[in-house]
């Protein structure tokens, strides 16, 4: 959140994604217009006994594919589906990073549980005391391995990293990314973030009941909580100008973003949504964008009770009711589920595309009405339709909210 | 403007409970390390760490407030709970969206993964204890801070093993330049939990030494880190703005850089390339060559990588002066862990406030080979005007900070 002053502008300029909905940004982009689930049973780990037994979990069993044994030695779940959105990511871009000056290229991600499973098959075969478990397992557990492997592989020495406010950590990242690139320290950043599932954490949003038992529906009358997933994107954040002179394809501008706290309670939301709505003003109003010229905000949308509701209303106080009422809301978590740390990234990659197809992308399992859920949520289709400036809301665990502002460039289809 | 002001600070750790305590036993080179009594180490190759064992958080907030906290969390709120008594900053008389929380941590509360999971391995699906799940996440220290003060603006946690805390300050330092708030409660917190030592004990990193209660730790160079824990939180502000409120100004933070090379998982950057150029890129930034610098807070941790890249990064840079260059390597007293980087900022910006430099070891005392018991400066009045901090982690991260007086 550096000083609007700055007149450097900031180009997304490369996307990578895997989700349950895609391997691919194709994929991804397929699966996020036609409004695909990507829910369903786990097969990571066993679920007996659990209320929930629903995830999006990826379904490419395997993850190693295409890369060289020693790239791959003693890291993470988390880890591979990072490095696979980061490898389309750096094509997609057409960037030669041989060409680039190194020192000033930042690695800068959002990291949820990292590499936990890892941790978790550490732990689980020391609880059994069978074998003495691979003290390997231990390496990737934080949740910056992942940014210094990136950085590492590809000899990136300039700024680095990593972010952790739970759900808005790799929404947080991208604005850091944002700053770091508009105050002239570094050219490129690479930004977003990766969360594999996990059992701690799939066992934790059980325990708080905050799961629906089978698949999550957004702003529905009927949602009875959120359905974890797991996934990564990443994206190459450049110099506008610099993205420009090199004939970079363009997908959108990050035009600003701001990150508050509820400071209220660790797992529940302000019950006025103050938090949630100073954010997205702030962000606006750093990104110098005035309230109608958004035409689309990528919801938090986590399906909870408590957030749908809360969330509503926070974009009612920001928007007012009338412009509110026009504006396109939709939760992608509907079908990608809640990515956590890699969450924000996921969904700036849904806003960056519904912003350069010029389509709204759906909420799906939007059945019921809800009277306090009432704007328009885009029900189970998408729909095509202008997109001057988008917003991207993550409102995290500890009251982390972020929202980042993107706009659409002359290069939109 | 690019100055920014350092007026209060808070410390909870090994070498002393509170800004003054810790001031103390720092001015004078006196160690935290010592045996752990807390859980069992009698299976590992190592049983000190720089532990706190008279930490007490009813001193700092109601029972009620901290019932449920992680020991990370407490640590870090009543590290925060000083440093803002300390600047003397009456938050009833400010706009609360303008502060910020950034915290460094490595790991965050790792005891609550620990305990989480094992009731998910014991009592399975239907037992695993909801209460400790929210304290597992990384930034609850951080919105713990920001829940006891009610402060509503920008709150941020960062996870970069050893240099987590410099990235929080150097972030920090970005909202106030830009202008986005007016002061910031910058802080870094790890914990020392059973589940932590062990995992670090089968990595084979630990320093082996074992010792009886009370006896004094002597760890052999380079022979392999030392754990600790504590909370440290700094007050930030612009200058100006300190200035206008005629607070009282520890230090300056001048400039501050970031970079990182690469790594193979689990280790320190070979060489320290990258960490030599953050070392240089700091100094330069704030119009400083090394003969100006006054003293350096080193990141060496006993472990011998990381010593041997820093003392050959010094060499480099410090040329004819390496072999009467004094360092303070605090991990040597206190142990190492994610957050520590505020404790060694506080120790700085207190040496520069008293005009007492910190205890310091001739660098050459970095090298990982056999010195015999380290022979530690204690400084008396001397006149200081700027402060090199410089750290690096394992995955490859490095920082370099610039501190002067006001």
């Amino acid at each position: 959140m550096m000083s609007t002053n700055s007149s450097i502008r900031v180009a997304v300029t490369g996307l990578g994604i895997i989700t349950a909905i895609g391997e691919s940004l194709s994929e991804f982009e397929e699966g996020l217009f036609k409004g695909e689930c990507g829910i369903g049973p786990v097969s990571l780990f066993d679920t007996t006994g659990f209320a929930c037994q629903f995830a999006a979990q990826v379904k490419n069993k395997n993850l190693e594919t295409g890369f060289a044994p020693r790239e791959t030695k003693r890291i993470s779940r988390c880890d591979f589906l990072g490095l696979i959105a980061l490898r389309e990511a750096l094509a997609d871009s057409g960037l030669l990073l041989e060409s680039c000056d190194r020192n000033r290229i930042g690695v800068v991600l959002g990291g949820g549980a990292g590499g936990m499973r890892s941790w978790e098959q550490y732990r689980r075969t020391a609880w059994s005391g069978e074998t003495r478990p691979k003290p390997s397992l231990l390496l990737p557990f934080a949740c910056c391995t992942l940014t210094d492997l990136i950085a590492g592989q590809y000899g990136l020495t300039g700024s680095r990293a990593t972010i952790s406010t739970a759900c808005s950590s790799s929404a947080t990242s991208i604005g850091y990314g944002f700053d770091l690139i508009r105050s002239g320290d570094q050219d490129l950043v690479i930004t977003g973030g990766s969360e594999a599932l996990s059992e701690l954490t799939f066992a934790g949003f059980n325990s708080i009941r905050a799961m629906d038992p089978e698949y999550c529906r957004p702003f529905d009358k009927n949602r009875r909580g959120l359905s974890l997933g797991e996934g990564a994107a990443i994206l190459i954040l450049e110099n506008y100008t610099g993205a420009e002179s090199r004939g970079a394809k363009i997908y959108a501008e990050v035009l600003g973003y701001s990150i508050n706290c509820d400071a209220y309670h660790m797992t529940s939301p302000d019950p006025e949504a103050m938090g949630m709505s100073r954010v997205m003003t702030a962000a606006l109003a750093r990104a110098g964008v005035r309230a109608e010229q958004i035409d689309y905000i990528n919801a938090h949308g986590t399906a909870t009770p408590i957030n749908d509701s809360l969330e509503t209303l926070a974009i009612k106080r920001t928007f007012g009711e009338s412009l509110a009422g026009d504006l396109a809301v939709s939760s992608t978590k509907s079908m990608v589920g809640h990515c956590l740390g890699a969450a924000g990234g996921i969904e700036a990659v849904a806003t960056i595309l519904a912003l350069y197809r010029q389509t709204v992308p759906p909420t799906i399992h939007l059945v019921a009405t809800d009277p306090d859920c009432d704007l328009d949520y885009v029900p189970n289709k998408s729909r095509k339709q202008e997109i001057r400036a988008a917003l991207s809301n993550s409102f995290a665990f500890g009251g982390n909210n972020t929202s980042v502002v993107f706009g659409r460039t002359n290069q939109n289809i | 403007m690019s100055d920014i002001a350092i007026t209060g600070i808070g410390v909870i750790s090994s070498m002393g409970i509170g800004r003054e305590a810790f001031w103390e036993t720092c001015k004078k080179a006196g160690t935290g390390i010592k045996k752990v009594t807390d859980f069992e180490t009698s299976s590992f190759a190592s049983n000190v760490a720089g532990w706190i064992d008279d930490f007490e958080p009813r001193d700092y907030m109601p029972p009620r407030i901290y019932r449920r906290m992680s020991r990370i969390s407490r640590m870090a709120v009543s590290s925060s709970v000083e440093a803002l008594n300390n600047s003397e900053l009456d938050l009833k008389g400010l706009d609360k969206t303008r502060i910020a929380v950034i915290l460094g941590t490595a790991y965050g509360s790792s005891s609550r993964v620990e305990d989480f999971f094992v009731s998910l391995l014991r009592d399975g699906p239907r037992g695993a204890q909801p209460f400790l799940f929210p304290e597992t996440v990384p930034n609850a220290p951080a919105s713990h801070i920001a829940m006891f003060h009610g402060i509503t603006g920008p709150n941020s946690t960062f996870c970069q093993n050893d240099i987590s805390a410099e990235n929080a300050m150097l972030y920090a330092r970005n909202l106030l330049l830009g202008n986005i708030v007016d002061v910031v409660l910058v802080g870094g917190a790890d914990e020392l939990s059973p589940m932590q030592y062990h995992c670090y004990n089968d990595l084979g990193v630990l320093n082996k030494i074992k010792i009886n209660n009370h006896e004094p730790a002597d760890p052999e160079p380079g022979g392999g880190l030392i754990l600790g824990e504590g909370a440290g939180t700094l007050v930030m502000e612009r200058l100006d703005f300190a200035v206008k409120r005629e607070a009282k100004i520890y230090g300056i933070l001048k400039t501050g850089i970031l970079a990182g090379g690469a790594t193979p998982m689990g280790h320190y950057e070979a060489g320290g390339e990258q960490m030599g150029r953050a070392m240089t890129m700091a100094m330069e930034q704030a119009g400083l060559g090394p003969a100006e610098i006054d003293q350096i807070s080193v990141s060496a941790n006993l472990s011998a990588e990381l010593d041997r890249m820093e003392y050959h990064q010094l060499k480099i840079i410090f040329k004819n002066r390496i072999k009467a260059l004094a360092v303070t390597p605090l991990k040597y007293l206190m142990g190492d862990f994610g957050g520590a980087g505020i404790i060694r900022a506080a120790a700085v910006l207190l040496s520069l406030y008293h005009q007492l430099s910190l205890p310091a070891l001739k660098a050459e005392a970095l090298k990982p080979e056999p010195h015999g018991v380290l022979k530690w400066d204690i400084p008396s009045k001397s006149k200081i005007q700027t402060a090199l901090m410089t750290t690096s982690t394992f995955g490859g991260g490095s920082s370099s900070l610039v501190f002067t007086c006001k």
